[in-house]
């Protein structure tokens, strides 16, 4: 029995040892869990820590690109929009759902699919640009780079993009573009030449420019200005390309000759302009030709003219008054003669020879007369006066007080008379003529002259009107020629009227006249305002 | 005392107009006449004696009258003798290039001969109470 307890009893004791070895087994392996848990945790922090760092950096990124970034689930929910996508698309997805699919411009719907299968096919896309609608319906175009983001077991979970509004960017550069062709439509279709060079090489040219050389643009391309030039005034050209090279000119303008592809050569008027860098170095100089060929020829045959007409004008005055003074000389000789034979034989010549001798003075002052005339009227659009303002009341005053009018004539301004730009000597000799005869051939005994004057819209129409004889239809024009005269007694040269017109004509003014035989006449003209 | 004159005129007509001017006055001056300018140097380089005023007519053939007065005012001598122009007209180019030149009067010959004598006498009455440089 004993043995049996005593068997028992160690029993017990082995496994009460056993049993603390177990325990303190396993409170060392507690120990090293609870350490291992302690440090796992401490681990776990860290790494938490990290990733809310990295976390919160790349929402900072995000949030601070400039450009869009747009987050969506596999089917095209939006989950995350930075806020340049916000202001972009509109939408705010804190407060509502969006799906990709809304955004797509219906125009461009089977390019964004393919887009999207390429996606999920490669993972990305980049350059993808389409238009895309905004929440308040606008559309805009835009540039997307997108990628797809995959769980551990390599399955798609959700897409990415960055996007670009590129809106403005194409009006841009629309605009640009059109500019561009609305300026080289006006090159193209300019009628002047135009050529960029640099450093004496062509770089471009218009049609025009092709076309006055008869070399096509590739051609010319390969040329250089000094090789369509002519030598002559290239030397000229030079120079002035040398002192815009330094800076001191801007632009210049010379006349040179071309030399075309076919071996001919023109003229051209040939402007420069200097096209500079911002540092004043030229990058390359503008050059518009015009063909002046014909304009020098055209010039050369007009001066030649001018020089003819000016030569005939003067050898005309010149003929005008040489010839006078040749006709006078012997006119004065006659006077002297007639006069001495008048004193010398006073006792011997009878009556008839007296009256005779007296004629033939008469005809010589006559003569005289005529003479003067010419002169005058050759005279009246040579002596070119300074143009001033002429107050015609003065004038017409003046005359009135220095042409001998006799008693029973009456002269009278009835009208305002208006201050106009001429030469006084003219106008003076056209009033003075008019009144002059109004009051010479005067017949009545009672003679009333009026002198009055009527504003038009381009000019003044006067009118000088006397009760004199009155001149018959007939002769209506024939009085304005030279030498003409209706005056039976000697007296009158035909020269007065003559001048009256030519001076008229050159106010660009018309003169008429209105009579009655017996009652009276009245001179109308005009002059421009 | 009388003065003495050179008439420089090419029409015998007007010589013989200026000499009757003279004449019917009494005046006691003495007349020189040349037909042209050449012949006027030629008379004042060879008389003894140089005339107190000179009329001198314009167009003339050969040596015309302006011609004939540059030569005499750039000559040292003949510059002082007092030029009085006989033209044919008030030709504006004409008086004004002689008066440039130096002259001392200007006349415009009449068609009337009653016209030129009274000019003339005028002329003369003037001249004679003019003091001249005498050689």
């Amino acid at each position: 029995m004993s043995k049996e307890l005593e068997i028992l009893q160690r029993a017990l004791q082995r496994e009460k040892a056993a049993r603390k070895q177990a325990e303190q087994i396993l409170e060392g392996k507690s120990r090293e869990l609870y350490q291992l848990t302690q440090e796992l945790k401490n681990v776990n922090i860290k790494l938490e820590e990290g990733l809310t760092e990295k976390t919160s950096e790349l929402q900072g990124v995000f949030g601070n690109l400039v450009d869009a970034y747009v987050l969506m689930d596999i089917s095209g929910n939006v989950i995350k929009m930075n806020h340049a996508a916000k202001n972009l698309f509109g939408y705010n997805i804190n407060k509502e759902k969006l799906n990709i699919a809304t955004l797509i411009h219906k125009e461009d719907y089977q390019y964004a699919m393919a887009s999207f299968k390429e996606l999920i096919a490669k993972g990305s896309f980049s350059d993808y640009q389409a238009r895309v609608y905004t929440k308040h319906k606008g559309v805009r175009t835009v540039h997307i780079n997108a990628s797809l983001i995959q769980n551990s077991k390599n399955q798609p979970i959700a897409a990415q993009g960055i996007v670009r509004d590129i809106t403005e960017e194409l009006e841009r550069k629309q605009i640009f573009e059109e500019q561009k062709k609305q300026l080289s439509a006006i090159v193209e279709n300019s009628s002047l030449g135009i050529a960029l060079t640099q450093f004496g090489k062509i770089i471009q040219t218009n049609k025009a420019f092709q076309n006055l050389l008869g070399y096509t643009q590739d051609e010319l391309l390969q040329k250089e200005v000094k090789n369509i030039s002519l030598n002559d005034e290239y030397e000229e050209a030079a120079i002035k390309m040398q002192k815009m090279n330094d800076g001191i000119l801007d632009n210049f303008s010379i006349n040179k000759r071309y030399a075309k592809k076919n071996g001919t050569v023109f003229w051209a008027k040939t402007n420069v302009a200097a096209v500079r860098n911002e540092d004043g170095s030229i990058k390359y100089q503008v050059a518009l030709i015009e063909d002046i060929t014909e304009q020098l020829e055209f010039e050369k045959q007009r001066n030649k003219l001018v020089k003819n007409l000016e030569k005939s004008n003067k050898e005309l005055n010149d003929y005008a008054h040489i010839v006078s003074h040749d006709l006078k000389s012997p006119l004065r000789s006659m006077n002297a003669l007639l006069t001495w034979l008048k004193e010398d034989y006073a006792e011997v010549i009878d009556d008839n020879g007296h009256n005779s001798l007296n004629m033939l003075l008469k005809k010589v002052d006559k003569m005289d007369h005529l003479i003067n005339g010419i002169l005058k009227y050759s005279s009246i659009d040579k002596v070119d006066h300074p143009k001033q303002n002429i107050a015609l009341l003065e004038i017409v005053t003046d005359i009135i007080d220095v042409i001998h009018i006799p008693d029973h004539i009456t002269i009278e301004i009835i009208t305002a008379l208006p201050v106009i730009t001429g030469d006084t000597f003219r106008l003076q000799q056209l009033f003075q003529n008019l009144i002059g005869n109004a009051v010479k051939y005067n017949d009545k005994k009672q003679g009333a002259i009026t002198i009055s004057c009527e504003q038009k819209d381009e000019f003044w129409e006067f009118a000088i009107a006397d009760n004199g004889a009155g001149i018959s239809k007939k002769y209506h024009d024939k009085i304005f020629q030279i030498f003409q005269t209706l005056d039976e007694n000697n007296e009158s040269t035909g020269v007065g009227l003559s001048i009256v017109k030519k001076i008229v004509d050159l106010y660009d003014g018309e003169i008429w006249l209105e009579s009655k035989e017996g009652v009276g006449t009245t001179f109308y003209f005009t002059l421009k305002k | 005392m009388g003065l003495t004159f050179l008439l420089i005129e090419d029409d015998e007509i007007e010589r013989l107009k200026f000499a009757r001017v003279l004449q019917k006055n009494n005046y006691n001056h003495t007349l020189m006449e040349a037909k042209n300018g050449e012949k006027a140097l030629e008379i004042l380089e060879n008389s003894e004696e140089l005339p107190d005023l000179i009329f001198l007519d314009l167009n003339m053939p050969k040596m015309n009258g302006l011609e004939f007065l540059k030569i005499l005012k750039s000559n040292p001598t003949l510059r002082y003798i007092p030029v009085v122009i006989l033209s044919t007209s008030n030709n504006h180019n004409d008086l004004k290039e002689s008066y440039e030149i130096g002259i001392a009067g200007y006349i415009v010959k009449p068609l009337k001969y009653e016209e030129y004598a009274y000019k003339i006498k005028c002329l003369i009455e003037y001249w004679s109470v003019n003091e001249l440089i005498k050689r």
